[in-house]
């Protein structure tokens, strides 16, 4: 197979979030949520005094009179009678007042009470923004502090990876971009593996592309989405991803998948393989490179998943020192995987939902141990990526995702 | 030389007094919101008022807080004042927006210009120091 080419760009992540502009983003985001909590709670004191007022005018008419103590100026009190109970005057806004009778009064308050329990809400959907902009600033901020590289590759078919790659060392940026050239021997044994096992799949990959020729995924997600994933975004991307993948997508998503595992498996396979490659992908990367890989949209992955190609990309894209982890390169990540010991892939039958003409036929597996287990996983997804979270060495990676 | 550092002088006082226009221009355009929101707080209000106000029977009676006076008014003056009111409020709020247009454009030319006289100060330093 010939290498697609691969043109590129490497772009350090604090270059495009300059660490203390994230940090100052970050607090302006917590100065304007404290502003918003501070208007959240004199609204609910509003509310709790509305229904004491409420309770109050209820109460008041049960009696013809009540004896009380008067208010005389600042510091004095009379004692004295609270006479015609059913009558009161209510403000109805801006110096308006009418007459009105207890009951007719309680419907006002009501009237009111709705109104601020409405911007009650408006409130809180405006601070869940807010707290979704602070996690995404924190999370980047992170990646930035940890000098990881956004990198990206554009493959001949126009299908845009993006790989973040910690490199608190050197990324070799147009190294990495350049990874096919460059294969380093150096991480060597997961680099002939990896090789060996992506030719394999490549093979089967365009076998099977003829066939999906045109489940062209959406590869729509991508690159703005990209860039703003945050882990989290990016779990409920691939969930999304995953469930709006028609059949043929998640088919090509799989077919890397499959490859790994020679299953054929259909689409909920995919969709778990890649997320739980991913995650696993990543883990055992960050086991063994400490690599934090940057979720990649799925739309990307149904694009891509016919290339071989990019399997070749993502394996090379591993074998570089930087050991960069390509989101499509979950067939890479498959390998990973099946390198390393995954157990924690929770897996799921993988037969039972598809497959229908793909099931696993068997034939899969067979790399090692570990495939076997893979299998069974195919079927969820995004329990799956979750179920990959854990004990694992790998765990450095979740603890940074989560 | 002289020549060129005397241009540079002013070149400087006209920055500086470019500046000040844009500090004023910020002034103004905070102004203009603080306004804009009492406004719109107020007029929310009066729609309130003129909500409950539809809810009331015809002979229920209805005052008016002016200063320290709580005087009664007729249900359909009440009516008609609150209306005029939110009227009033609504064209302020218009003319406030027009203003606050105006403002961020005259905001955005006066910061092109003071790009364009900090460029030419770079220029003339950078043609200082090669001299």
């Amino acid at each position: 197979m010939g290498k697609p080419e691969v043109k590129g760009t490497v772009t350090s992540l604090s270059s495009v979030f300059p660490p203390e502009e994230m940090q100052k983003a970050a607090k302006m985001v917590e100065g304007k949520l404290s502003e918003k909590q501070n208007e959240m709670n004199q609204l609910k004191e509003f509310i709790a005094d509305n229904t004491s007022l409420i309770n109050l005018v209820q109460k008041l008419p049960d009696e013809l009179h009540h004896d009380i103590m008067v208010p005389f100026g600042k510091a004095a009190f009379f004692p004295g009678r609270l006479i015609h109970t059913n009558e009161f005057l209510v403000l109805l806004g801006e110096s308006y007042y009418a007459d009105r009778t207890a009951k007719q009064t309680v419907e006002i308050l009501k009237r009111r009470g709705k109104s601020l329990m409405s911007k009650v809400d408006a409130l809180k959907a405006e601070m869940q923004d807010l707290k979704a902009e602070a996690s995404f600033f924190d999370s980047t901020a992170s990646e930035v502090a940890d000098d990881l590289v956004e990198i990206r590759e554009y493959e001949e078919d126009n299908s845009t990876e993006r790989v973040s790659q910690s490199g608190p060392v050197e990324l070799e940026s147009p190294s990495v971009a350049e990874a096919d050239n460059k294969v380093s021997a150096s991480e060597d044994d997961e680099y002939a593996r990896l090789m060996s096992r992506l030719e394999e799949l490549e093979k089967e990959e365009l076998a099977a592309e003829d066939e999906d020729a045109n489940a062209n995924a959406t590869e729509t997600e991508t690159d703005s989405d990209e860039d703003e994933l945050t882990e989290a975004a990016f779990h409920r991307k691939k969930v999304e991803g995953y469930s709006s993948l028609d059949h043929n997508q998640r088919y090509l998503v799989s077919q890397p998948r499959k490859q790994l595992q020679q299953s054929k498996g259909k689409d909920p396979m995919n969709e778990e393989m890649s997320t739980t490659y991913n995650h696993q992908d990543l883990t055992n990367q960050l086991a063994c490179t400490g690599l934090t890989a940057e979720p990649v949209t799925k739309g990307n992955y149904g694009g891509e998943i016919s290339r071989g190609r990019i399997v070749h990309q993502d394996t090379k894209m591993l074998n570089p020192p930087v050991n960069a982890s390509v989101p499509s390169e979950k067939t890479s990540l498959k390998q990973i995987i099946h390198d390393s010991s995954r157990n924690e892939k929770p897996v799921q039958t993988p037969k039972s939902e598809f497959d229908s003409s793909k099931a696993f036929t068997g034939s899969i597996i067979e790399h090692t141990e570990n495939l076997e287990k893979k299998l069974p996983e195919q079927k969820t997804t995004s329990s799956q990526s979750s179920d990959s979270k854990p004990s694992k060495p790998v765990s450095r990676f979740k603890m940074q995702r989560k | 030389m002289s020549s060129s550092s005397i241009a540079l002088r002013e070149l400087q006082r006209d920055l500086e007094n470019k500046a000040n226009d844009l500090s004023k221009l910020q002034k103004d355009i905070a102004k203009n919101h603080q306004v804009r929101k009492k406004y719109t707080i107020q007029l929310g209000e009066n729609e309130l008022v003129l909500k409950e106000l539809d809810l009331l029977k015809e002979d229920a009676n209805v005052y008016k807080l002016i200063g320290p006076v709580l005087v009664k008014q007729d249900l359909a003056e009440a009516n008609a004042n609150v209306r005029k009111r939110i009227e009033y409020i609504s064209a302020e709020l218009k003319r406030l927006d027009g203003s606050l247009q105006d403002l961020e454009e005259k905001q955005h030319s006066k910061r092109e210009a003071i790009l364009k006289v900090q460029q030419r100060i770079q220029s003339h330093q950078a043609g200082k120091a090669k001299a």
